[in-house]
């Protein structure tokens, strides 16, 4: 079908918005509510408004699918108008603090207020035309319906910022089904919140803070401990960083999604002020081989048909806990990759260098919100005080790195440490949903058949589907597995097996959209060809990888002789297992 | 000549057998034996009626719209949500004469294979809601409601819905959430509801007036009743009268009748109180159009466009009157009434009632008038849904017909 945008005419398909056509053809429409991955679009913001043949009023762009003979406009008086006032209503009901705003200059609402604004926003009162009672009238109006709220480890809402545009309403019933929010009262005092504005209290996805167009939601902002840390001399501040940071981070300073800069981050890292960097993927490795091991046992000890869950997705971890505690006896006891390099970091590795663990300051840097609640769980704490000290999300890197003044562009690359900072193209999968399934196999496969794989790829397991289910044949042994990322399709999974149409010996789950690479604490904005783009650049690293299989990681290798003993070992179950909670109300 | 208030006064409305007397349900025992549900919706098409909600949406078409779907499941359900402000019509009709609307639903329900309806009343309406229930109750005893309806094999069960008295869930779509259980916010259009309403089910949405032509029509054909009234709008309509007229209060008047008649004929308005001069009338609740006197000679139908009739309300306004008063009012109202969907209504709504308020106090700033033009402009021709318009129509009337009263 063929329709005209301002005169010209494109292709395009049935069912097609007009905003997608406009998007594809790069016909600018400003929109606020609108987000590629919550379709379809609810129309609320008001800012997407063109003019078409069809209809006598203006149209939202976001909602009205194309037809034949659709002629739209897309800058006539009538829409500027539209935008202008609708924003200027908007921006008088914003907290306009931007100057001290965590989102200052990423803000979507401050870019439309920089590309349409005007010269003065005539609905915000003028100073001087108030008198001191309007002042404390609007204070009071200002407070009377703000909402904040950071009891949690993870995020921090404060509704002075928001604009209502409810894309983390819908990211979290819709994407997530855990529907942590709605909406309170109406009319003006319309809030986005959680109900009877209890405290949050949710899976920490952070998916919320990632679709949020302003500061309303936000990860809760620690970058001042990072800054402590580095200026205590008795500190010793070692950090590691998640497989998927690598291939993100550049998108904060301006590299497209996908880029590699692991030697940029490192360098950054090390410009901050840390002592050490080592790398996460080590720990990731050394996931593997635990995992492995505990997948081989469970299926030699006979104890299938119930099925073995990954176990590296704190939210997906809470999700269990607080939803569906029947299954956690079948969550794998292996901690995250994070936790088992906090938990080395601060004995084996202390030990070896001789330091005291308290004066280890042990941060990581992830793409993800709940890491910061998992860092804080009672069972992580193997070496007696918290094994991770602070999590950083990608975000709060980078705002740490332009308040001072670094640009890692500018950085020359820089190796990680030596010890913990060795990795396989396994280790690096992990960053991606499917990639733990695709390492544990590689390893899993190796050591059950005793042979070495030939072809390393397990294709049957890649692409983006939200559910893909396979049966890898090990032998004469049949193995089957199933991925999910998203919480909605690993609830549809967990009713799956409830009801008995499904079985599975390997389940891994991820929460974000894609794993990790789509992370709560990710850059933004994400959309589905961000996360490709970050995919594609993961599996490129892995194929130039001079090793590629967890198990083959000469440093985890090491550590095993040096330290842990096998696989599975006492020394790996103490500090390298963990335990869950049924947390059901 | 009455249709909806016919048998109020002289029936006891908690009892179903004065009803019955007054050949009450007759209608309905004439639909659902001795006609199909295509012959019920034919009927009702040739009668012309419209809906009474104040759209005029005409009624037949949208029930054969439901009634072509083919899904096993479908709902009914009578809008009783009624909130405009001045606006009572459907509360007089549910505590006098709670029967006929009964009827009206079953007639309807029938119609287009709905074996479930709802009576949504505002949740104001809790002595009205009490009376239907009683009525409810009696009509099932009599077989009226429930499975096999008079030995038919007609089924229709009915529940009564109340809402929690918000201004937008009389806006269909917003109804329908609420009986979901969700917020009363309207949906996205289309799909309309008589393609996928309650529960994404085929759904009717008729107005508690509408269906309480129903029964008239069905026992007096549709030919008597098109004869009524206006011949593109007909019938009569229950209209209500407040402000400087001698006799407020309702009227049953055929469709078609001129404002100028409704407000100074003696049968109803009887002219102005004395001592009082007209100023302008508002036609329709908060939501309608102000009338100056060189406009009274309009005829209230459907079809005129220039001042609808909306619900049916008038209000008359004399000259002594401030118009800050009224602006203030209705901007309070449809302020306090926004869902808070959109941002247009939402802020607009409040940065309008944030102006009202100073002007009502005196208190003019420079910029109140183009803010004032910009948020009507931005209520009127980009909200989401059409609370939005009906929060910028009064306004723009009184910016228009008197900025100097405003202004100063």
């Amino acid at each position: 079908m063929q329709i005209k945008i301002n005169n010209q005419s494109f292709e395009c398909q049935e069912e097609e918005t007009i905003l997608a056509v406009c998007k594809r053809n790069g016909i600018r429409i400003p929109t606020l509510c609108a987000h590629p991955d919550l379709l379809p679009s609810e129309g609320v913001c008001r800012m997407c408004l063109v003019e078409t043949n069809q209809a006598k009023g203006l149209v939202s762009s976001c909602t009205q699918k194309i037809c034949e003979g659709l002629e739209v406009r897309t800058e006539t008086e009538k829409v500027n108008k539209a935008r202008k006032i609708n924003l200027e209503l908007l921006w008088a009901d914003h907290a306009g603090k931007c100057a001290f705003c965590e989102k200052n200059g990423r803000c979507e609402l401050q870019n439309l207020a920089k590309e349409y604004g005007p010269d003065e926003f005539k609905f915000v009162p003028r100073r001087k035309e108030l008198k001191p009672n309007d002042e404390l009238d609007l204070l009071k109006d200002n407070w009377s319906h703000a909402v904040f709220d950071d009891a949690n480890p993870c995020l921090a809402r404060d509704s002075q910022y928001c604009v209502e545009c409810r894309r983390c309403v819908r990211v979290c019933k819709n994407i997530q089904t855990v529907e942590a929010y709605g909406l309170n009262k109406r009319s003006s005092k319309t809030n986005v919140g959680t109900p009877y504005e209890m405290p949050l209290d949710c899976i920490f996805c952070g998916q919320c803070s990632v679709v949020c167009p302003t500061a309303a939601i936000t990860e809760k902002d620690e970058t001042h401990k990072f800054e402590e840390a580095v200026a205590d001399p008795k500190k010793m501040v070692v950090v590691q960083f998640a497989p998927s940071v690598r291939f993100a981070f550049g998108e904060e300073f301006g590299q497209p999604p996908g880029t590699f800069w692991e030697g940029k981050l490192v360098a950054s890292l090390k410009e901050l002020g840390a002592d050490k960097v080592f790398d996460t993927t080590f720990a990731a490795d050394l996931t593997i081989v635990e995992e492995a091991t505990e997948l081989l046992l469970k299926i030699k000890s006979g104890k299938a048909p119930r099925p073995m869950f990954t176990s590296c997705c704190p939210s997906w971890i809470l999700f269990i806990e607080k939803y569906f505690p029947e299954f956690i006896p079948d969550i794998s006891t292996s901690k995250s990759p994070q936790q088992m390099l906090g938990a080395l970091l601060k004995t084996y590795w202390a030990e070896k260098e001789k330091i005291h663990p308290e004066n280890i300051f042990s941060v990581s840097v992830m793409p993800c919100i709940s890491k910061k609640y998992e860092a804080q769980r009672e069972e992580m704490k193997a070496s007696g005080t918290r094994d991770v000290d602070l999590v950083l999300t990608v975000r709060e890197l980078a705002r740490l790195l332009r308040k001072k003044k670094i640009d890692p562009s500018q950085l020359k690359d820089q190796n990680f440490d030596p010890a913990l900072g060795i990795s396989t193209g396994a280790g690096i999968l992990f960053g991606q949903s499917g990639g733990v399934m695709e390492a544990a196999l590689r390893t899993a496969v190796e050591k059950i058949s005793g042979k070495e794989l030939g072809k390393l790829e397990f294709e049957v397991i890649r692409g983006d589907a939200e559910y893909r289910t396979a049966e890898i044949e090990i032998g004469s042994m049949k193995l089957k597995v199933a991925i999910v990322h998203e919480i909605r399709n690993a609830r549809k999974l967990l009713e799956d097996l409830k009801a008995g149409r499904a079985d599975y010996d390997f389940v891994e789950v991820m929460s974000c959209p894609n794993g990790c690479i789509g992370g709560g604490g990710m850059p933004q904005p994400t959309s589905p060809t961000a996360r490709k783009a970050r995919i594609q650049a993961i599996f490129t690293r892995d194929k130039n990888m001079p090793l590629r299989k967890s198990h083959e990681n000469p440093a985890v290798k090491k550590i095993y002789k040096e330290f842990l003993g096998a696989p599975g070992s006492e020394k790996a179950e103490e500090l390298l297992h963990t335990g869950y909670v049924n947390r059901k109300k | 000549m009455k249709i909806i208030t016919r048998h109020w006064g002289k029936i006891n409305p908690l009892k179903i057998d004065s009803y019955i007397r007054q050949r009450g349900y007759e209608a309905l025992q004439k639909a659902v034996r001795e006609m199909d549900p295509k012959s019920v919706i034919d009927e009702v098409k040739k009668s012309g009626l419209r809906g009474r909600g104040g759209a005029g949406f005409p009624t037949g078409e949208k029930w054969e719209i439901a009634a072509r779907e083919k899904s096993p499941e479908k709902y009914f359900i009578c809008n009783l949500d009624e909130s405009e402000p001045g606006t009572y019509k459907d509360r007089l009709i549910a505590e006098k004469n709670p029967h006929q609307v009964i009827e009206g639903l079953l007639i309807g329900a029938y119609a287009v294979g709905a074996k479930k309806a709802y009576i949504y009343i505002n949740g104001r309406y809790a002595e009205q809601a009490e009376v239907l229930q009683i009525a409810l109750d009696q009509a099932r005893e009599k077989e009226f409601v429930g499975s096999g309806i008079l030995g038919s094999a007609a089924d229709v069960e009915i529940s009564i819905h109340q809402g929690a008295g918000a201004y937008i869930c009389g806006e269909e779509t917003a109804l329908l959430n609420s009986i979901e259980g969700k917020r009363g916010e309207p949906r996205l259009k289309p799909l309309f509801p008589p393609v996928s309403g309650l529960f994404g089910k085929p759904t009717i949405v008729n107005n508690a007036e509408t269906l309480a032509n129903l029964p008239y029509i069905i026992r007096h054909g549709a030919q008597n009743y098109a004869e009524i009234g206006s011949k593109t709008s007909p019938g009569t309509k229950l209209f209500l009268l407040h402000g400087a007229v001698k006799n407020p209060g309702f009227f049953e008047a055929p469709l078609g009748i001129g404002l100028r008649e409704l407000i100074f004929a003696k049968e109803y308005g009887g002219g102005m109180k004395s001592g009082k001069e007209f100023w302008f009338a508002q036609a329709g609740g908060a939501s309608g159009r102000l009338v100056p006197s060189g406009k009274l000679d309009q005829v209230l139908t459907y079809d005129n466009c220039e001042y609808p009739l909306g619900s049916g309300s008038v209000l008359v306004v004399d000259k002594t009157e401030d118009i800050k008063d009224y602006l203030f009012s209705w901007a309070d109202f449809f302020h306090r009434e926004s869902c808070g969907k959109c941002v247009p209504c939402r802020e607009g709504t409040y940065r309008l009632w944030e102006i009202a308020k100073r002007i009502r106090n005196g208190d003019i700033r420079e910029r109140d008038r183009e803010n004032v033009e910009d948020i009507l402009w931005t209520l009127g021709n980009t909200t989401f849904c059409p609370l939005g318009k009906f929060a910028s129509v009064a306004w723009s009337d009184a910016m228009k017909m008197f900025p100097d009263k405003i202004f100063k």
